[in-house]
């Protein structure tokens, strides 16, 4: 989550640091091999997916991530991403958040209802993600993790001027949020990476 | 030009305030003593302009091709008109974009283009509001401003300076723009008031008010604009408990925007005509915003800026509450997410469905918080209203599964 909406937002945030960049090379940028068709523990181990190809999993920073978060990429976090939200807590982020920053992305609290939760994620990609268009393409309830949840897909216009494409499928197990979240370049790279997606969506188990 | 990147100018804007709080004169500029610099058909003669205007006209083919344009036409040709009003002699030569960015701001370039940030026309009581902004613009252009600090900057060698002017002209005016509309929108000129040249706002305030009384419009309207941006930020600072933190907290010592502030209520009053009824243009303003009013508000406060959001719409209720601003004054309070605001924003959306004009999403809202509150017939009823208004909604499926369940 964090990876890919600092790069959307790279170039346009007057608060960026400067070591939280697009690709590899500086501290804490780096991005570790996901091998295909077995299981992978994603976030803060609270969730296993298998992924049909093979993926790059961000390297996490303690300064700009949450540990209930974690990205993917196959080409790059300006044209595709997937981020896992794991057993998020309540009264917790999605992002890091500067306690005293002007724009801040809401907490998650246990008992948000998919819109709440779909408002949530606009708020987070308008302020983190620099987007000046956002559009709700759809809510609809769909189960995942075995739990009645919800598939949000969306799509947003940020300030690079390229039309991004969203889905999210997640559910509230226990109070806590359970997410997959993929966002691409609209043309092309949503659809290239769509059937990853879903399998990834139709492999998730929560771990006990 | 080209040494000031992108992160020379960010670190100019903290660097750069302090340098620009000395030598100022203090005394007023009067409106009377200010001539438009430039007549119509002005082309620049001098090499350095020249080059300069070579630059411009690149930065302003890409704006133009930008998508982050709204190309609504009845509404850019509204605001060409108002240029024509205002921005003697030169308005023929001007040209004006209008950019999707949330912000509070507009940007004049050196050869008579200006890029008004959608922002600007959400926070806007009326035209004569708007018409005050774009003549204190058209200023800039017809003093000649940034070819005047362009030149300023070369001859100074002094490093701080130069990067507080990179800072301050908003790369747009000095060609450090880079080609992006939203870091525009964040360093534009209007922002100026807190961080560029005073001299030179000074000026700009002085001939635009001018400009504005003779074109008919209540001078007094600009003062209230420069107070708005002023109290917004005072406003956004405090929800998060902190300073104000735009740029001038530097000047603490030395209350720059304020006192502007006051120059420009004694230059409107000295062109005041006693018993003379001036235009304030509220109703053609509000006809010409309608088509996009319900996105500027969304863009705005879908940031969760609660201070300077909840400031926009109590300024803008002066004129009267609507199912409109009742609907955004929940969707703030919703948007805290904390639970003493709960109750506030389920107030509201309670509020905004019993005008007429509340949008449809104040009813699933509405339904969702009566919901939560246990209300639950009631707020089927809601969510079914919501349905009803808008049965195609991309989140109707979800709401017709919670009216169900």
């Amino acid at each position: 989550m964090n990876r890919h909406l600092l790069a959307l937002g790279a170039a346009l945030s007057l608060a960026l640091s400067g070591c939280a960049g697009v690709g590899g090379g500086g501290f804490g940028s780096g991005y570790s091999l996901i091998r295909a068709a077995r299981p992978v523990n994603v976030g803060n181990g609270a969730m296993t997916v298998m992924a049909p190809r093979e993926w790059n999993r961000a390297d996490r920073s303690f300064f700009t991530d949450v540990r209930w978060v974690e990205d993917w990429t196959l080409n790059g976090p300006y044209l595709d991403g997937i981020s896992f939200v794991t057993a998020l807590p309540h009264d917790k982020r999605l992002i890091r958040e500067e306690y005293k920053a002007d724009r801040q992305v809401p907490k998650f609290r246990s008992d948000m209802t998919a819109p709440e939760i779909a408002a949530m994620i606009e708020t987070l990609y308008r302020i983190r993600g620099s987007s000046v268009d956002f559009r709700t393409t759809g809510l609809v309830p769909r189960a995942f993790l075995g739990t009645p949840g919800f598939q949000f897909d969306f799509e947003h216009l940020d300030g690079d001027e390229l039309w991004r494409r969203g889905r999210a499928v997640g559910a509230v197990v226990d109070g806590r949020l359970y997410m997959i979240v993929l966002d691409a370049a609209r043309s092309h790279y949503f659809d290239a990476a769509l059937p990853d997606f879903e399998a990834m969506v139709g492999s998730a188990q929560r771990r006990r | 030009m080209s040494a000031l990147d992108r992160r020379a100018v960010l670190t100019g804007l903290g660097a750069g305030t302090a340098a620009l709080a000395t030598g100022v004169a203090d005394a007023r500029i009067r409106p009377g003593d200010l001539k438009p610099l430039i007549g119509p058909g002005h082309k620049p003669t001098e090499t350095d302009e020249i080059g300069l205007w070579q630059q411009m006209n690149r930065v302003e083919e890409e704006v133009a091709g930008s998508n982050l344009l709204i190309k609504d036409e009845r509404l850019n040709a509204y605001l060409k008109g108002l240029i024509g009003k205002v921005g003697d002699p030169a308005a023929k030569d001007m040209r004006i974009y209008l950019a999707r960015i949330p912000e509070f701001n507009a940007v004049m370039f050196p050869t008579g283009f200006t890029v008004i940030f959608s922002g600007l026309l959400l926070r806007m009581r009326d035209e004569a509001q708007l018409a005050g902004v774009i003549a204190h613009e058209s200023s800039h252009f017809l003093l000649r401003h940034q070819i005047r600090q362009w030149r300023d900057m070369k001859r100074k060698s002094n490093v701080l300076t130069f990067l507080a002017m990179g800072a301050g002209i908003a790369g747009g005016a000095t060609g450090t723009y880079t080609g992006d509309l939203v870091q525009l929108a964040q360093l534009g000129t209007i922002l100026s008031l807190f961080r560029y040249n005073r001299q030179l706002e000074a000026e700009s305030d002085a001939l635009g008010v001018k400009l504005l009384a003779e074109a008919g419009y209540d001078p007094m309207s600009m003062s209230e604009t420069w107070d708005q941006l002023i109290s917004e930020v005072e406003w956004s600072a405090r929800e998060r408990r902190k300073r104000p933190n735009r740029g001038y907290s530097i000047f603490s010592t030395h209350p720059a925007p304020r006192e502007r502030l006051n120059d420009l209520k004694l230059s409107a009053q000295e062109l005041t005509v006693p018993g003379r009824t001036y235009d304030r243009g509220r109703e053609r303003y509000q006809a010409a915003i309608a088509p996009i009013r319900h996105m500027l508000f969304d863009d705005q406060v879908k940031l969760n800026d609660p201070g300077a959001s909840q400031y926009i719409v109590q300024t803008l209720a002066k004129d009267g509450w609507s199912g409109t601003l009742q609907f955004y004054q929940g969707e703030i309070h919703r948007l805290r997410n904390s639970p003493q605001f709960q109750a506030a924003a389920a107030q509201s959306y309670a509020a905004a469905v019993a005008y007429p004009d509340a949008p449809a999403d104040a009813w699933r809202w509405h339904g969702i918080m009566l919901t939560k509150q246990g209300r639950r017939e009631e707020g089927r009823a809601a969510l079914q209203r919501y349905l009803s208004l808008a049965p195609n909604a991309p989140d109707a499926p979800f709401v017709r599964q919670m009216v169900q369940s």
